[in-house]
């Protein structure tokens, strides 16, 4: 009785495990090259990470390297696939990234491309860059000049590809929150000098021209500098109506915390800390073997 | 005190969730949407046929069953109009997923004899219409997934408490899914058979 007891709760457990390893995990993003296989050197790491980010600096698309050992059965369409989507390389709408998925010990690879880099490179340019410059130099051994290789002409392919402007690199630095507090302070600031020199409508005023200038010269939208502008004036003025002594010790007091909440800096243009833009995936590209 | 409480239900029902209304919607406008590129996907394939076609007959025109049978297949997929109409109509829907499949089978056969003829699969442009080809039967599963995970959603909406009496009010039905043509065929493993088919006899 007590085997058979076991036996069931063991096949129980079975059940929740077996679904988990049905599927391999998607590995994380913790760079523009990610190899779980030792095959490539610091060095060639480097120098690959290096081309990538100044692709990204110079046209704001966005390709990345992923070396799996193999993909447990599971298609490298589905599996690129996979990656894709939660990695989300490229720019949100704009959909301009890649992604070049080696399965090594499967001998198997893919270009998986966006929507948006669909017209540059194409299945058949994937298809001919995975024939004539990734396989040959696999076939020999050389994976890292075949990757190399491979990643020259996808970014000679993007480079004569109209996309749309990249972002200046450091207004990349802050993850500008519009209900961050910290304008909201500064309002409280400037309105009680501008109040005083200007009396209360155009000192109200006033102040959303001061922080609509701020917001613009720091961020560079203007709609968003409008926006905050018309906030922080009518904030202002509201703010007239609040007792004087409880303004001032408030403001004192949310400083400390808003200004530590402010700013959530995800820097993209350095090496430090990649991450996708968001940019989706349709299955676009081609596989190949060697 | 009861007409007071069912009346409260219903505004509260109303103005904070609109008793599921917005979700029906949206949930059926993202069913339109993933149907719209499963459509465009299949069309995709459906204009690389004709070029296929040309390319093997220059190489393999005897073959002019399998070749014929494609451009039918194709023919009769082009005959069929599959607007977001066909979601609510399950025989339209039936039809336009027997035509793609006739298709894809079409193709399949077409692929197979094609591994007769060596300098056909070595043909540049064959190439070309291979790559072209996989790349729209991957797009086309990518298409369908993603169809199918909108309609999961939009039927969850619709059956689940409270959505669901909603959609009964304003007559919503399940949304057709993908189904596999002939289940117990292809539960059955194929049999791999090695020889190669014996040669026609001659005619005399």
């Amino acid at each position: 009785m007590k085997a058979a007891v076991r036996a069931v709760l063991v096949a129980l457990l079975l059940g929740w495990i077996l679904p988990a390893l049905a599927l391999i995990t998607v590995p994380q993003l913790t760079g523009r090259v990610v190899d779980q296989t030792g095959t490539l050197s610091s060095g060639d790491i480097a120098q690959l990470t290096q081309k990538l980010a100044d692709l990204q600096t110079r046209k704001g698309s966005q390709i990345a390297v992923l070396i799996v050992p193999t993909t447990d059965g599971e298609a490298i369409e589905q599996f690129s696939l996979r990656v894709a989507e939660a990695w989300k390389i490229g720019r949100k709408k704009v959909d301009d990234g890649a992604l070049l998925v080696v399965a090594k010990n499967d001998r198997r690879l893919r270009i998986e491309v966006g929507y948006g880099l669909e017209g540059a490179i194409t299945d058949v340019t994937s298809k001919r860059i995975i024939d004539e410059d990734i396989t040959p130099k696999f076939k020999s051994g050389d994976f890292a000049g075949g990757i190399s290789a491979g990643v020259n002409r996808m970014i000679g392919l993007i480079n004569g590809e109209k996309l749309p402007e990249p972002e200046p690199p450091h207004w990349d630095g802050f993850n500008f929150d519009v209900f961050n507090p910290f304008w909201l302070f500064f309002a409280f600031v400037i309105s009680g000098v501008f109040r005083h020199a200007l009396g209360r409508l155009i000192g109200s005023i006033a102040t959303g021209g001061a922080v609509a200038v701020l917001v613009w010269f720091l961020f560079g939208g203007l709609a968003a500098a409008l926006g905050i502008g018309v906030l922080a004036s009518i904030v202002a003025f509201i703010v007239d109506f609040l007792p004087t002594a409880g303004s001032s010790t408030s403001g004192g007091g949310s400083s400390g915390n808003s200004g530590g909440s402010g700013w959530s800096s995800s820097s993209s243009s350095d090496s430090g800390s990649f991450s996708g833009g968001g940019g989706s995936f349709g299955g676009g590209g081609a596989s190949g073997s060697w | 005190m009861r007409k007071f409480f069912t009346v409260l239900a219903t505004l509260s029902c109303l103005s904070l969730t609109n008793c599921g209304y917005n979700a029906i919607q949206t949930n059926d406008e993202q069913v339109k949407a993933s149907w719209s590129e499963v459509v465009n996907q299949y069309q995709r394939r459906a204009d690389l046929v004709p070029n296929l076609v040309n390319s093997v007959k220059g190489f393999a025109q005897q073959e002019k069953d399998v070749l014929l049978g494609v451009t039918n297949a194709r023919a009769k997929v082009g005959s069929i109009q599959a607007t977001p109409e066909v979601l609510n109509d399950p025989a339209a829907f039936q039809k336009f997923t027997q035509a793609q499949g006739e298709l894809s089978s079409a193709l399949s056969r077409l692929l197979v004899v094609t591994e007769n003829y060596p300098q056909l699969k070595s043909d540049a442009l064959f190439k070309d219409l291979m790559t072209q080809l996989e790349g729209t039967e991957n797009r086309i599963t990518v298409a369908r997934n993603r169809y199918i995970k909108s309609v999961q959603d939009y039927n969850v909406g619709i059956r689940t408490f409270p959505n669901n009496l909603t959609a009964m009010v304003f007559g919503y039905k399940d949304k057709p899914n993908f189904t596999v043509a002939n289940e117990k065929e292809i539960s059955v493993a194929p049999k791999v058979d090695f020889n190669p088919t014996p040669a026609p006899a001659p005619s005399k």
